[in-house]
């Protein structure tokens, strides 16, 4: 045979698997959105009666007392005579003060007067803004800024309402609902958080919408929850925009039936300023949709665009920066679905693992979607809308909408939560610790199996610690002190952390 | 080494240790034999590199070495080389503090060997189970008296490792940060090891 017709043979084989790679595809798939079935929620979840505006969960006349605070005093000693049923309202001027609620049904309000709000201001050194562990806890119409741990932190509180506050520069969470069931986030607008802006831990029953929320490392993170619907939310210059997310090393070890739809997510190219090491340090800037081992994650009707990465990045646990493995929780996506979403100019400077796993694919272009890792049961309609990679085996969706479910707000009010005493420690170990503290990684402060070791059956040097903390790591942010919750308490919940084993 | 070269050296130093008492500079000679000139370490005789350790970190080894809190183990056969040299040449008279001080100014070493593994998972498993008291970058940190480990030999470091895990070393009552290391090294899967000192080598 003649090197020509060697040179034909090998070109021949070569144009069929070429040939057989891109013209094999099967015909494109149009799937109208419009109409066809709607999505019946995920594990568990239960149908809404509500109908119309998902505003409010306490919509009955208050008959409490009203407290009135003006410049000059303290929202805190109105917070310590105010009973449960009772309004707290702020006029506007200047505040600098952690506002701690421990008691149910107290509704905390600014008075907004033409246009001037109540401003609670941190001052660069105090810790958080409002605290609440009550029940029905009501947050609104605030100006909160310069505080270095949370703005508003609820600490195992049910049915809460944060809405209408305005978040600028509060360090590590702007809004943190932790461990609360039946609790609304709306109308907030958030900035210049080195974590997440919005952070729903380890909560149940949650509709965060209407908000706007930039220049936030993590937009808005539904993180160890379930039955959760983010919609309507203006997504911006975060280093990533909408996160779903399990945290490895939690005590709640699921994130499942959440619904991501109809929120402009554009942008999201910010410099990832979250301290190194820590788990969100590892997002790549330009992440428009972050699922992370997050069970029945729907993402529907989303304007996703401009993000430099990717608009959606689905990953397990083995191939997530920072994250390592939680034996408790299942590290795979499964059951994502991706409906009909507006994906424009988004991959354009992606990072070296997507490029790498596109070739894998023979693909070309900027990525729309990119999944990596294992992810079972997810499926995903009009792909051919989208540059992707690691969804081709993805299945076609059984819906097209998420139309038929309003919210997974409970029809309601949950019971407040009653804690026994001999679980007081557990309680706060949940409400609070867990915030930033996860067993076996470095989330915010460092794992628990760390001060495990270092504190040994010390309790009471760990509970001394708490109330009064020393910055210790360099490369940490600073411990905020604990010292609102009494000695009884920080010392249960001492003994507690010393305890666990997952 | 060969042990009558060991014994050799053992004595040759025996000697000269008693008149430089009090000159760190002239003690060291007799730690460079194992761990080289500069503190560089030599990791054909196991010895560990000790520039950029911390001056209360190389002193309290070295107490724990004369106390017989550390290379006791018939397991730690470095350690108990270590533990002689420490009882025998360094008397009681020795100013431990004043060698620790000259050692810790010892330049930084430059990068020896780089160990290969997955280097995106020794970080995560690095900074989630070590970097809290080792610090993000491997520089240690005083406030938990938890040793620098960048820079330093990857087999001692696995080998040290291994002592902790199996209670070989950090089981002495009085040896607090010890028993936290023991407690921490029982935290890493066994599988993630060699990725972490493939990420520590790569600082």
């Amino acid at each position: 045979m003649s090197k020509g017709n060697i040179f034909a043979v090998v070109l021949i084989v070569a144009a069929f698997f070429v040939g057989r790679h891109w013209f094999a595809d099967t015909p494109t798939v149009m799937t109208d959105s419009r109409s066809g079935a709607g999505y019946s929620g995920g594990a568990e979840s239960t149908g809404s009666a509500r109908s119309g505006l998902v505003r409010a969960i306490h919509t009955a006349p208050r008959t409490g007392t009203v407290h009135e605070v003006r410049e000059g005093e303290l929202i805190m000693d109105k917070v310590k005579v105010a009973e449960p049923g009772d309004t707290i309202l702020v006029y506007p001027g200047s505040y600098s003060e952690t506002v701690y609620i421990d008691k149910d049904n107290i509704r905390l309000s600014g008075v907004i007067e033409k246009g001037q709000r109540a401003v609670l201001d941190g001052k660069g050194h105090l810790n958080d803004a409002v605290l609440y562990s009550g029940n029905d806890i009501v947050v609104e119409n605030l100006l909160i800024t310069k505080y270095k741990g949370n703005a508003i932190m609820g600490q195992a509180g049910n049915n809460f309402e944060i809405r209408n506050n305005i978040i600028v520069d509060t360090g590590v969470y702007g809004i943190f609902p932790q461990l609360g069931k039946n609790g609304i986030v709306t109308h907030n607008v958030i900035s210049g958080i080195e974590d997440a802006a919005i952070y729903v831990g380890m909560s149940d029953n949650i509709h965060v919408a209407h908000n706007q929320v930039f220049e936030s490392v993590a937009g808005i993170e539904i993180e160890n929850s379930r039955h959760a619907i983010v919609e309507n939310n203006y997504v911006t210059n975060n280093t990533g925009g909408i996160l779903a997310f399990i945290t490895p090393g939690l005590p709640v070890k699921t994130t499942y039936d959440v619904i991501i739809r109809n929120n402009f997510i554009v942008g999201n190219n910010h410099p990832n300023f979250g301290a190194p090491g820590s788990t969100v340090a590892g997002i790549p800037p330009g992440t428009g949709i972050l699922i992370m081992a997050a069970d029945e994650v729907v993402v529907e009707g989303n304007i996703i665009s401009d993000n430099k990465t990717a608009g959606i990045i689905i990953t397990d646990h083995n191939n997530a920066p920072n994250t390592t493995i939680d034996p408790e929780s299942d590290p795979a996506p499964d059951k994502v679905a991706i409906l009909d979403n507006l994906m424009h100019n988004n991959g354009y400077d992606t990072i070296d693992e997507a490029k790498a796993l596109m070739l894998t694919e023979f693909k070309t272009g900027n990525p729309d979607i990119v999944r990596v890792g294992v992810s079972r049961d997810s499926c995903i309609i009009n792909r051919h809308q989208y540059v992707t990679v690691g969804v081709d085996n993805w299945a076609e969706c059984g819906f097209t909408h998420t139309g038929d479910i309003m919210t997974y707000l409970l029809d309601k009010p949950v019971e407040p939560r009653e804690i026994d005493p001999s679980e007081v420690g557990k309680v706060a170990y949940l409400g609070i610790c867990a915030g930033c503290h996860t067993y076996t990684g470095r989330m915010i402060g460092p794992p628990v199996q760390v001060i495990q070791a270092l504190y040994m059956d010390n309790a009471q040097g760990l509970a001394d610690y708490i109330a009064n903390p020393v910055k210790k790591r360099d490369d940490y942010p600073e411990m905020p002190p604990q010292d609102y919750l009494d000695a009884t308490t920080r010392l249960a919940v001492a003994e507690y952390m010393l305890s666990v084993s997952k | 080494m060969p042990k009558t070269v060991m014994q050799l050296v053992l004595i040759g130093f025996a000697f000269l240790s008693l008149s430089v008492l009090a000159d760190p500079a002239k003690v060291y000679t007799t730690c460079a034999a194992c761990h080289g000139d500069k503190g560089q370490g030599n990791p054909q005789l196991q010895g560990p590199v000790l520039a950029g350790l911390s001056g209360e970190y190389l002193t309290r080894q070295l107490q724990a070495f004369q106390q017989g809190k550390r290379g006791q183990h018939p397991q730690d056969v470095p350690g108990q080389q270590m533990a002689a040299m420490a009882k025998s040449l360094l008397s009681e008279e020795t100013d431990l503090a004043a060698l620790s001080a000259y050692i810790e100014q010892m330049p930084l070493p430059q990068q020896s060997t780089r160990l290969s593994g997955d280097l995106k998972s020794g970080n995560a498993y690095y900074q989630n189970n070590c970097g809290a008291c080792h610090g993000g970058q491997g520089q240690g940190n005083p406030a938990f008296q938890a040793p620098r480990l960048a820079g330093q030999d990857s087999d001692y470091l696995r080998r040290q490792f291994m002592y902790f895990k199996r209670g070989i070393r950090g089981t002495d009552k009085s040896d607090k940060p010890g028993r936290q290391m023991a407690m921490m090294a029982n935290t890493l899967p066994d599988d993630k090891l060699n990725d972490v000192l493939a990420f520590i080598g790569s600082l």
